[in-house]
Formats: structure tokens, C-alpha cells, sequence
């Protein structure tokens, strides 16, 4: 009885999910529905970024660096290589993956603070990478799609044709972007309830607990960065399809630390938390412009409203969901 | 290239032609009793400081629309914030584009941000209208890029002025340049070059920085151990600050040539603050505007008009060059509208924008025109060279003429 309760209560949020998704562009502008898949790119990095410093406790500073890598797949196979910009997003994220396996080494004799930092240098050392290698690059004027591979552009003249559906470029962004995301979410979900986030989570609680009841540390760390590098790789290849360009401007160490915000204003440890995290990246620092363009003003408002969301809600969006949720959850699982 | 390029302007040729249909009879961004342009500018961030620019046009627009607008219509500047992100100046164009249905875009700030737009805006036919940018390409590629002009002396133009300057006034210099890392930077250095001309080779030591980076310690360095005798400061203000403080640390002071983009009176103010008089005394660079603090020009109408400006419709800083800057360019839009007629339209504005003569200009030196043609997209290509003197800027010389 209880069960199925419980089926048709995820079923219901399954389905309203579902129709928010495809019922949610049609809300807004044309033009918003762009803006809500920026959102999306943000929300794809941060659950991954969740999945690494929420479920396995390895602070990354430096995931900004690993969506240039997404972006720069992308952009420069289908610049050099005349890929067509959607087919590369799987090539961006496994380059991501690896690269995050990489940095993920050092994780392996580092921890908390001291590895936050060596994830930090590889951040800021990303943009002079990036104008070092300039002839894959295109070093500080970076590569522009529109420009230098039009016809690898998706959605090029203003409308794109799928299964016979023609709709327009911005909301193919909405729906390519937030359909990955969904995705990107469920396999997320999948891992942090299974086996593999019960390993996570213990490594995150103490890793000599974790030894000692036979879990390898060094794998299990390492591949939490390289599953969190795939997300942040196929968010860095949505960034280039979106942007159209990719600059190494865009993906400066502020980059990282804005997913850091992302992933705690959503709720470390908490996977639908990370929506309100993700909209908050998206539109608080647009927002505080309105607000007043003097000087300093817009970027002392932001740093306001993070402080302010971080001492009403300690644990994020996502704690404060599950309080919210919590009186009919354990009514749902209490068995009899 | 040519090809690619006709294949996007024909698909997205469609699309413009499908936006401005819709628009029913007048042009997008036109209506009766307005006219709606827009830009970007970065409001937050690193480089907010420029912001200055968009600040001064918008209160020039505002005196505008107080005396009755253009043709009865008021003109509308929106500019939004990119933090100077070129993937966000991509991102807020299109929102200007498709969303507030701008009628073009106008001035909006920085080289990488403007690369950035440049194709998408030609491709649907939007003007890119002055954009705040000396790259030489905004001017140069007009063959490729019609609906793209830019304003200011473009970089290469400067370059070339410093090198003859200094092949003509000390033959036996060492140089030393220290030049920002992207098309900017590079821009001034291939025209040093060229103004050196034979004299190419007395470039001793060329240190570049990323705009990134932390600081310019190390470069400075090195150019005094290279025995730099004149110093190319091609560099943004922060880094050009840096410079002077570093080499007075290090008891060095070689003539310093400091670009335009960091050679306005409160940078150098800055400079001078954070070493000594001596320390700026005697450097040099070009100048196309009137400073508003030089004491020359205190009652100069234009600077006065300046003033009003700012006071009624700014509340700024009035000694602000970047603001003389916008103002300046906000009066050559206004004359490009004049001149588009009554009804403007999108090809009828980028039409006018390529056939400016505009000799009164009250916020340039005296003798600088605004002049274009269909084959020159550089609006002003005429300087002035002027020296630090007591704490000010004093021009000399004849006006420069520079392509």
C-alpha cells in the first residue's frame, strides 16, 4: 500500500518534471529561452561538481578549467576539424573526463584545503595554456564559430529541423541543453544512491574508515573527478554551441569559483538543489545590475546576496528542500 | 572563406528579412517618437572601469533628447553588462538583437568582445556602428564586414606615430616594448614597426603580458637589464600603472611612450601618485580629445558643454576622459542619424556612418575631423602628440594623419 504510494508519488514528479521541461520555453520569450539554457550549462557543471565535492568531499577550484577543455573539444574539432558542433559533445566530455582523472591525481596525497588549491592553480594556469597553444586555440582572440565554421553551426538560420519538427535555434538550445541535463541528472542519481555513492560518501565521511573496510581510495577519488570531468566537459561543449565562441576570457578562475557558489547555494550533497543553484549563477549577477550599474555595485550586490543565502540557508537550496519534504517523505518510508 | 561567408549572409539574410517584415512598415528599433541603439559594456568586473564610456554617451544622448531629439525622435541607448567576457558580449548582443529589437548596435566596448559579435551582426545585417576599439581590422575589413565600422585612431595608426617620432627625434634609442598578448597589443607593435620603419632594429627587448595575468614585475625587469633607453608602453591602465611603480623601484627611468588607452590625466594621476613626479615627467603619447583637467581647455565651449553635460545629465566624474570619449562618439552617431534622413532605415544609417564629415565636433582638438567614405571605415585617423609635463599633458606639434 505504502509502496505504492510511494511509486505514484515519484511517478507524478516524474511526469511533472517532464511536462515543466517541455512546457517551459513556451513560458518565456523566444530569446529567455537562451537564457534558460545557460542555465542549464551551469546546472550540468554543478551536479558533476556535486557528484566530486558534495558525495566524495574533494574540493575542486578548478572545474572552470575543465569546461574550457569541453569548450575548446568542440570548438576546435569543428573549426580544424569540420565536425558538426552537437556530434563533438561526447568527444568534449570523455577529453574532460581524462583530464579530470588527471588533476584528480595529486587528490591522491592532497586533501581539503591544500587540494582546493592545486585544483586552484590549474585554473588560473588554463588561460595562459590556452594562448600558449594558439595555433589549436587560436590563443587570446580564441575561435569563433560563426565565423570560421559556419556551416558546422547548428540552428545557422535561425530555425533547426528535428525529426521533422521545425523549431527555433533558442529553443533547440533549451531543449538540447536541459534534455542533456535531465539525463546528466538521472545518471547522476543512479550513482550517488547505488553502490559506487555509497563509496563516495564514505571516503567523503573518513577515509580510514573507508580503507579499513577494504574500499581503494586512489581509485575511487580519481574516478569521482574524472565522472565529475565528463560533466563539466559536455557543459563546456553546450557553452561553445551556445556562445558560438570561445575565448579564454570566459573561462578565467572565476568561472570555477562561481560553480563553487552554484554547487553551495544548491546544497552540497543534495541533487535537486542544484536547479536553484544553477539559477542563481545564471541570474542573480545579471540581476544586481538592474539593481544599480555604479561602480562596484553589481558585483558587492552579488557578494551580498551569497553571503545572505549562506546564513539563512546553511545547507543550500537543497537543505532546505528536503526540511521541506521531510514530513511527507518519512511518512512514505516508515515501514509498517 | 568567401564562400562560407556568402552562405551564412544568404541564410541569415532570410531571417533579417522575415524580423524586419514583421516589423511592419518602419524599420526595427524606429518609431515615431524614438530611436532604440544599443551596446555592451563591462559594468562589473576587471575592466569596469571603461564603463565611463557608455556612461558619458548615454548623458550626451539625454542632453540630445532634452532639446527635441533627431527628426522628433528621442534616442533610446540601452548598454548592458559583459564584464567583459567576449561569450557574454555575444550573449547580451543577441538579447539586444532579438529581444529589445534594437535598431543597431552602437559602441560597445573592447576588441575580443567586438570580434566576437562581428560575424553574427553582418550575417543578419545589424549595424555595428563605432565600435570602441582601435583594432585595425573594424576599419581595415570592410570588404568582408560592410555593417561594421569602428572610431577611434585605430592602434596601428598610433604605433606607427611613436615609431617616427623616435626614428626622427633619437635615431640611436634602444626600445623597449611591453605590449599586451592579443590583437591589441600586436596591433601597436606591428605599427611601431612600421613608423621605424629602417630603424626596426632599435627594438632591444619586447616583453608581452596576459591581460590575466597578476602583474608585470618580471617584464619590467627584464627591459631595464636589456639597457631600454625609451619604453613602449603598450598596455591597459593597471598594467601601465604597474610599469611606472616597478621600474622607480628599480631606480630606472627611460622615456616612457604610453599608449592612448591608458594615457588619460587620472591614470596618469595614478601613476604619478604611486612613484614620483619625475618618475612620468617627460613621457609621451598621442591625444585626440580635449582632457577636460587640462587648464588649456578650461574655457574652451566644448569643455564647458562637457561639463554642463555631466553635471545635469551624468553625476559622474567630470574629469573623466573616457567620458569625453563617449560624448564624442555619441556626436557622431547623432550626426550619422541626422544625416540617414527622416526615415531612417538600417542600410540608410551604415550609408550615412560611411560618408561623416563632421568638423564640429566640440569635444575633439581643434582641426580633427570625423571623416568616412565607402572605402575608409576609419572615422578618425588624425592625432596629436603630446608630452607630461608638471603633472599635465601639454600637445605640441601639428596634427598626424595616419592610416
Amino acid at each position: 500500500m505504502r509502496r505504492g504510494l510511494g511509486i505514484a508519488v515519484w511517478a507524478l514528479t516524474a511526469v511533472a518534471v517532464l511536462a515543466l521541461y517541455l512546457l517551459a520555453p513556451h513560458l518565456v520569450s523566444d530569446f529567455h529561452s537562451r537564457d534558460l539554457a545557460q542555465a542549464g550549462v551551469f546546472f550540468i557543471a554543478i551536479v558533476g561538481l556535486n557528484i566530486l565535492t558534495g558525495y566524495t568531499g574533494q574540493i575542486s577550484l578548478g572545474h572552470g578549467a575543465l569546461m574550457a577543455v569541453g569548450g575548446y573539444t568542440t570548438a576546435a574539432l569543428a573549426v580544424h576539424e569540420h565536425w558538426r558542433d552537437v556530434w563533438t559533445i561526447p568527444l568534449a566530455g570523455i577529453a574532460a573526463g581524462v583530464v579530470g582523472f588527471l588533476i584528480g591525481l595529486p587528490a591522491l596525497r592532497l586533501s581539503g584545503i591544500y587540494l582546493a588549491l592545486a585544483t586552484f592553480a590549474f585554473a588560473v594556469a588554463m588561460p595562459s595554456l590556452l594562448k600558449k597553444f594558439s595555433g589549436l586555440t587560436g590563443g587570446g582572440q580564441g575561435l569563433r564559430l560563426l565565423e570560421q565554421a559556419p556551416l558546422q553551426v547548428t540552428g545557422l538560420s535561425g530555425t533547426v529541423t528535428v525529426f521533422g519538427h521545425s523549431t527555433t535555434q533558442n529553443h533547440f538550445l533549451y531543449y538540447l541543453t536541459w534534455g542533456i541535463g535531465l539525463v546528466a541528472f538521472v545518471i547522476a542519481w543512479l550513482i550517488v544512491r547505488g553502490r559506487l555513492g555509497r563509496t563516495f560518501r564514505a571516503v567523503r565521511d573518513s577515509e580510514v574508515a573507508a580503507a579499513s573496510v577494504g574500499i581503494d581510495l586512489a581509485r575511487t577519488k580519481t574516478l569521482a573527478f574524472a565522472i565529475s570531468g565528463v560533466y563539466a566537459g559536455v557543459a563546456g561543449a553546450l557553452f561553445a554551441i551556445q556562445a558560438e565562441i570561445v575565448n579564454p576570457l570566459s573561462f578565467t578562475f572565476l568561472l570555477s569559483i562561481l560553480l563553487l557558489v552554484g554547487a553551495v547555494v544548491g546544497g552540497l550533497g543534495s541533487l535537486p538543489g542544484m536547479v536553484v543553484g544553477a539559477f542563481f549563477v545564471e541570474y542573480v549577477p545579471d540581476l544586481s545590475t538592474h539593481v544599480s550599474s555604479k561602480p562596484g555595485v553589481p558585483d558587492f550586490i552579488y557578494g551580498a546576496a551569497i553571503i545572505l543565502v549562506m546564513i539563512l540557508l546553511p545547507t543550500g537550496a537543497g537543505g532546505l528542500l528536503r526540511r521541506v519534504a521531510r514530513p511527507l517523505t518519512t511518512r512514505l518510508y516508515l515501514r509498517p | 572563406m568567401t564562400r562560407t561567408t556568402h552562405l551564412i549572409l544568404c541564410a541569415l539574410g532570410a531571417l533579417a528579412l522575415a524580423t524586419v517584415a514583421s516589423g511592419a512598415a518602419s524599420e526595427t528599433g524606429i518609431t515615431s517618437s524614438q530611436v532604440l541603439i544599443g551596446g555592451t559594456t563591462p559594468l562589473s568586473g576587471p575592466a569596469s572601469a571603461y564603463q565611463s564610456v557608455a556612461k558619458g554617451a548615454a548623458a550626451y544622448f539625454r542632453y540630445i533628447d532634452a532639446k527635441g531629439g533627431v527628426n522628433k525622435r528621442k534616442i533610446k541607448y540601452v548598454y548592458k553588462d559583459d564584464a567583459y567576457d567576449p561569450s557574454k558580449t555575444a550573449d547580451k548582443t543577441r538579447e539586444l538583437v532579438q529581444q529589445d529589437k534594437v535598431f543597431a548596435i552602437f559602441n560597445s566596448l573592447g576588441t575580443e568582445q567586438n570580434l566576437a559579435t562581428r560575424a553574427y551582426l553582418n550575417a543578419i545585417k545589424v549595424p555595428q556602428l563605432f565600435v570602441a576599439s582601435g583594432a585595425t581590422t573594424f576599419g581595415k575589413d570592410y570588404k568582408q564586414y560592410p555593417w561594421t565600422i569602428g572610431y577611434q585612431p585605430n592602434y596601428r595608426a598610433e604605433g606607427t606615430i611613436y615609431g617616427r617620432y623616435v626614428a626622427k627625434t633619437s635615431p640611436k634609442a634602444r626600445i623597449g616594448v611591453l605590449y599586451q598578448n592579443d590583437d591589441y597589443g600586436k596591433d601597436l607593435l606591428a605599427g611601431l614597426r612600421n613608423g621605424l620603419a629602417k630603424k626596426a632594429k632599435l627594438i632591444v627587448s619586447k616583453q608581452s603580458y596576459d591581460v590575466e595575468d597578476p602583474d608585470v614585475q618580471s617584464q619590467v625587469a627584464k627591459l631595464k637589464a636589456a639597457k631600454v633607453s625609451t619604453l613602449m608602453l603598450f598596455a591597459t591602465p593597471k598594467f601601465a600603472i604597474q610599469s611606472y611603480v616597478y621600474a622607480h623601484k628599480l631606480g630606472w627611468k627611460p622615456t616612457v611612450y604610453v599608449n592612448a588607452v591608458s594615457s588619460a590625466a587620472n591614470i596618469m594621476g595614478l601613476a604619478t601618485a604611486g612613484t614620483n613626479k619625475k618618475q612620468t615627467e617627460g613621457s609621451l603619447s598621442i591625444v585626440f580629445l580635449k582632457d577636460p583637467t587640462d587648464a588649456h581647455w578650461a574655457k574652451d565651449p566644448g569643455v564647458k558643454l562637457y561639463r554642463s553635460i555631466m553635471k545635469k545629465y551624468n553625476g559622474g566624474n567630470p574629469n573623466d576622459v573616457y567620458a569625453v570619449y563617449g560624448m564624442s562618439v555619441a556626436h557622431t552617431f547623432v550626426a550619422a542619424l541626422k544625416k540617414a534622413g527622416k526615415n531612417p532605415t538600417r542600410a540608410g544609417i551604415m550609408k550615412a556612418a560611411t560618408s561623416l564629415n563632421v568638423t564640429n565636433d566640440p569635444f575633439l582638438l581643434p582641426g580633427i575631423a570625423v571623416k568616412t567614405s565607402s572605402t575608409d571605415h576609419f572615422p578618425l585617423d588624425q592625432a596629436k602628440l603630446q608630452r607630461y609635463h608638471n603633472g599635465h599633458w601639454v600637445s605640441f606639434g601639428g596634427l598626424f594623419r595616419v592610416r
